[in-house]
């Protein structure tokens, strides 16, 4: 088996965490960890999309698409 | 495997089983003496075979869902068909040459896609096809572009299709893979390397240009005596005589030498208009049905689409993806969540009853891609559909009379991609040849345990 552990501990300030526990109240969070987590999955993700748009300048893309088009790979 | 000291990898964008170990194997006499020492057979392919991303998948071990990486292209999150194309960023998993690099090792690449924009790697790279071009930053480090440049001039990534001059694509073709090879063996001189790694794409694309020309059972063969018969024949001969100059310069008594493609490749039976399929069977609404007939080939741009009707869209490609109109996923979802995998299973059927232009049956396979993946990110289509096990390519643009298409829709292609590719590896001392069949999953773990690496992988090592 892997030794990769499925979980590990992070720190962040108590306010922060008391903040947190008290805007999940009622909602589908059952805890901070779930919230703290889904958070970052989410601003990660939207980082990763940014990158994707930075990698070709508009010509470069044009150019790209236009090779891709002629090889049947964008219609 | 223990005087295995270097690996050295040809990678041979949509080698065939069929054409490299046997039908063309007699007029390679340089590939031929190297598969009498090695251990070679066919290569199962990931999901979808195509180049983007099975290259990849080759290298990290990981499925296209793990990667999230389904095709060139995906599709932009929260859109119809706002798009972005695959690039070296996208790849996050480890490559061999990462798990190399931790422990000292040092790798040299050329061409495996994608690989542009360069990332660093311990060693040295020179991007792939999907670059934009010679003028761009296309090296790791940044100044080997300088040396290459004092090699061969400007160097070429690809070339372009052109339908009208199929002469100047050949010639092209020979120039671009004449220089790589220059490239290469200037590098495997220069540099440092403990694992050298090249994609030669030229294969891939003189397949697709001149396969009518060449297959006599192809239904567009235009006779013998064609002028390009012997394109297909002739660019293996010449990969044959760079792999043969390539080769002399490798210490055979201590590098092990693996021959690989990504995909295989047949003829194409011709391709199917599936949205203009989709119009028909009601699942796709548009405002503007008259433009239909007009008589002028559409791209799916054109059509003034009913989001507010529409159940499915399609993209066109080796293999077709399907989209469903989801509610809340979509802009304009209309299928509700919870009846998601009943529509879905609907649509699926469908698409398998297709039937060919005569009434024929069809071997059509429809995936899920969270059947087949343990994970899938980014942007997966809601299924990945080979129609006629591929030999049928789907075609998204349409006005067509009917649906089947004799030619490709977009440019001068009569050939697919086939699940199978190849699989060789010489290894030092072995002196005799021996069958064996493997999948794509098996190269990294291989590839690693020539160097003693084992990870958790998803294939096994062959050796």
């Amino acid at each position: 088996m892997p030794d990769e552990r499925k979980y590990t501990t992070v720190s962040i300030p108590i306010q922060l965490y008391e903040k947190i526990k008290k805007r999940i109240e009622g909602t589908g969070f059952t805890s901070v960890s779930d919230y703290v987590t889904y958070v970052l999955r989410e601003v990660l993700a939207s980082l990763e999309e940014e990158e994707k748009e930075e990698v070709f300048s508009e010509e470069e893309e044009e150019k790209v698409k236009e090779r891709l088009r002629a090889l049947g790979y964008l219609d | 495997m223990e005087n295995v000291k270097k690996v050295f990898v040809i990678g041979l964008d949509s080698a065939p089983p069929e054409l490299l170990f046997d039908k063309l194997l007699d007029k390679l006499p340089n590939i031929k003496k190297l598969l009498e020492k090695s251990m070679y057979g066919p290569m199962k392919s990931c999901i979808p075979a195509i180049t983007i991303p099975a290259w990849m998948v080759m290298a990290t071990g990981k499925t296209p869902g793990e990667l999230g990486l389904y095709g060139f292209r995906h599709r932009k999150k929260g859109t119809y068909n706002d798009i972005w194309i695959a690039h070296s960023l996208m790849v996050k998993e480890k490559a061999v040459w990462d798990y190399l690099g931790e422990v000292g090792k040092k790798s040299i690449l050329v061409g495996v896609p994608p690989s542009y924009p360069p990332k660093p790697i311990k060693g040295h790279l020179v991007s792939c096809f999907i670059t934009p071009d010679a003028s761009v930053d296309y090296t790791y480090p940044k100044n080997l572009k300088h040396e290459i440049e004092s090699v061969v001039g400007e160097y070429i990534f690809d070339v372009v299709f052109r339908k009208d001059n199929r002469d100047e694509v050949k010639e092209i073709l020979w120039e671009m893979t004449e220089k790589r090879f220059e490239v290469i063996r200037y590098l495997i001189q220069e540099k440092e390397w403990d694992y050298f790694q090249f994609v030669e794409i030229g294969l891939d694309r003189v397949h697709h240009v001149f396969w009518k020309y060449f297959d006599e059972n192809h239904h567009l063969y235009p006779g013998d005596n064609n002028p390009y018969k012997n394109v297909i024949p002739d660019y293996y001969k010449l990969l044959d005589k760079e792999i043969r100059k390539t080769l002399e310069l490798l210490d055979l008594d201590e590098t092990a030498v693996i021959i690989v493609s990504d995909h295989g490749i047949k003829a194409m039976k011709g391709a199917f208009a599936i949205n203009q399929w989709l119009i028909e069977e009601g699942l796709l609404k548009i405002k503007n049905p008259e433009i239909l007939k007009s008589g002028k080939q559409l791209r799916f741009e054109d059509l003034d689409i009913d989001w507010n009707k529409t159940i499915a869209w399609a993209w066109g490609g080796y293999y077709a993806r399907i989209f469903l109109n989801v509610e809340g996923r979509e802009p304009n979802g209309i299928i509700k969540m919870e009846d998601y995998h009943k529509v879905r299973e609907e649509v699926a059927e469908l698409i398998k009853s297709i039937r060919g232009p005569n009434g024929e049956k069809w071997d059509t396979k429809v995936f899920y891609p969270e059947d087949i993946y343990p994970m899938t990110k980014g942007d997966k289509p809601d299924m990945m559909v080979y129609l006629d096990n591929l030999s049928w390519r789907s075609a998204g643009t349409l006005g067509y009379e009917s649906p089947y298409l004799l030619e490709n829709d977009t440019g001068p292609d009569d050939a697919v991609h086939s699940e199978y590719g190849v699989f060789s590896i010489y290894l030092p001392g072995m002196d005799e040849s021996k069958q064996i069949t493997s999948t794509i999953y098996d190269f990294a773990p291989t590839v690693l345990k020539l160097f003693g690496i084992e990870k958790n992988l998803r294939g096994r090592s062959i050796l």
